[in-house]
């Protein structure tokens, strides 16, 4: 009798929980900008060009455009907050943030933490920046030599964990390339579009990036993990969706000097409205 | 025949009683280091600066690089009033804010470690060891991933930015050092005094609040100052935890302007620069203050 109780009870438990988990939708923060009139995105400022400060102290940058364009698309104020790689999800879970548009790779263990929506609005591999007097060609040269990397950065543990480089992890870019600079490391690991950008500035000769590059991985942005399926989540869905249709992307793209992607012009051809022309 | 004088002719010994001259348990607290050392320095110090950090592009474009001197000055020039508007004021702002919640803090707790009552005296006394002992960063840390961003009274929302957390953070360690300060300046009044005023049917507080602390004040102005200074100088520590002062701006500029190498010396000695500019004079006024204030018993 007891056992039957006990499994009835666990039974009932558990269809509930399902039934709760169809109907969680609060849209808490999505009440909350609406209500207060104003959407807090986290952006990046040291990473030119996608969220980088003017001399005003403004942050521009692509990702600040599309962030403008949220705050537009939902009739409310935006107000830029300036993340880090190693915060940005801690002040997307503590709500501090409503919105993460930073440069954020997409992977697994991180769509366990924020609420991350397709479609991917970019794409980036990794790669190095290396002198060119150091000969580099393949990865696995980087074995027990010191590279520099961004804490945060999921580039560090593949350079690590497959090729066994030495990572010396920095708090921002500019301290890590830096440490290139001063030749305390063979080489930078980054993302394989920003090293272009880098090596277009022209600040860099005698730099390249000599790799082939790996694991070409989609950037997310973020909505707080409960919004996921929800109103905010959809709505970031159908905001990525319709940038990858109208080619606002590759427009944002040419906007901001950066090289452009086969990435997003697939993804331009394969949103493609089928009555359009 | 000679005469005897005891002291000149022979050792200076007397069978007689003799009021020695008083000697206190406690000084008043000098931790001046830092003042002293600030104080020290040449005013050469900040014009070497200013030239290297000036001269530095001259040298890297004798390196090879086709940056000029010209475009390193002007990235300087153009990024000035933003670092020193919203980054230095910003700096500014947490330092004189950090002192004075540490201030008001520390005097409570030091007078704490003076009270009467074992309990409270044994709590301040272990609060203030636990802080002045601890690393800073591991405080800021604690502070700013425990506090939440805002809080929710009723209908209003009180924001908390990160600035005020990292005011909370910092106080911390002031607050205890600040204890220690009011701690060692009443100590170093004269014990006398209490027993005087006792008999003079002073209350306990009476003689604390209208004897001993009017004479505590400006014993404890110079360390006081000295650790204005030495919170100004760690104020950049902040930076690490992503809040937005001089130094995580000036990178953020660097970044902004393709992280030319050639950049670096000119931005951070800008930064260095101005740090000593504003805490210069306060260690110059602080050792004058010592010096005129200096008691001797």
């Amino acid at each position: 009798m007891k056992k039957l109780l006990a499994s009835t009870t666990a039974m009932a438990l558990a269809l509930s929980s399902v039934a709760a988990s169809a109907a969680d939708c609060t849209n808490d923060t999505w009440n909350k900008v609406v209500e207060r009139g104003k959407l807090v995105v986290g952006v990046k400022a040291d990473y030119k060009p996608w969220g980088f400060r003017d001399t005003d102290g403004n942050l521009v940058g692509m990702e600040i455009d599309m962030a403008n364009e949220v705050a537009a698309t939902m009739g409310v104020d935006v107000e830029l907050v300036a993340v880090q790689s190693s915060n940005r999800m801690q002040f997307l879970e503590q709500g501090k943030i409503d919105l993460m548009i930073a440069t954020m790779s997409d992977r697994a263990d991180r769509r366990e933490i924020v609420g991350i929506v397709g479609p991917n609005y970019y794409t980036s591999g990794t790669n190095i920046l290396a002198p060119d007097a150091l000969n580099f060609t393949e990865w696995e040269q980087l074995r027990d030599r010191p590279v520099c990397g961004k804490q945060g950065a999921f580039y560090n543990q593949i350079v690590e964990e497959r090729y066994g480089a030495n990572v010396i992890a920095f708090t921002g870019n500019a301290e890590a390339k830096q440490a290139l600079r001063d030749k305390k490391c063979v080489a930078f690991v980054y993302d394989d579009s920003s090293i272009m950008a880098d090596l277009v500035s022209g600040s860099w000769e005698g730099f390249s990036m000599p790799m082939p590059t790996e694991d070409d991985n989609p950037w997310a942005l973020a909505v707080p993990k409960a919004e996921q399926n929800c109103v905010f989540g959809r709505f970031m869905s159908g905001m990525q969706y319709n940038w990858h249709k109208d080619g606002a992307l590759l427009a944002l793209e040419e906007k901001w000097g950066i090289q452009s992607t086969s990435y997003l012009k697939a993804q331009n051809d394969r949103y493609k409205d089928w009555l359009a022309e | 025949m000679k005469k005897h004088i005891p002291g000149i002719t022979s050792a200076a010994v007397t069978d007689l009683p003799v009021l020695l001259s008083y000697k206190a348990k406690y000084r008043a607290p000098q931790e001046l280091g830092f003042s002293h050392w600030l104080a020290g320095q040449s005013l050469w110090f900040p014009v070497i600066i200013l030239s290297v950090a000036l001269l530095w592009p001259f040298y890297a474009l004798a390196q090879g690089s086709e940056y000029t001197m010209a475009d390193s000055f002007d990235a300087l020039w153009r990024w000035m009033p933003f670092l020193l508007t919203r980054g230095f004021v910003f700096t500014i702002l947490i330092s004189f804010m950090t002192m004075l919640v540490g201030t008001v803090l520390g005097i409570l707790l030091g007078l704490g470690q003076l009270s009467p009552t074992y309990v409270v005296a044994r709590a301040s006394w272990f609060v203030t060891q636990v802080f002045r002992n601890s690393p800073w960063l591991v405080l800021l840390f604690i502070v700013m991933l425990s506090f939440p961003f805002e809080f929710t009274i009723g209908d209003t929302i009180i924001p908390v930015p990160d600035w005020m957390k990292a005011v909370i953070g910092l106080s911390l360690p002031v607050m205890a050092n600040i204890s220690e300060i009011v701690r060692g300046a009443v100590n170093s009044v004269p014990t006398a005094q209490w027993e005087a005023s006792e008999s003079l049917a002073f209350s306990r507080r009476q003689t604390l609040f209208r004897i001993i602390l009017p004479q505590c004040f400006k014993r404890m102005i110079p360390p006081w100052m000295n650790w204005y200074a030495i919170l100004t100088m760690a104020t950049p520590i902040v930076s690490i935890l992503g809040v937005e002062e001089v130094l995580n701006l000036t990178r953020q500029a660097i970044e902004a302007e393709d992280n030319r190498p050639e950049l670096l010396i000119p931005f951070y000695g800008f930064v260095l620069v101005i740090f000593f500019l504003y805490s210069y004079p306060i260690a110059r006024f602080t050792v004058r203050l010592e010096k005129r204030f200096s008691v001797n018993l």
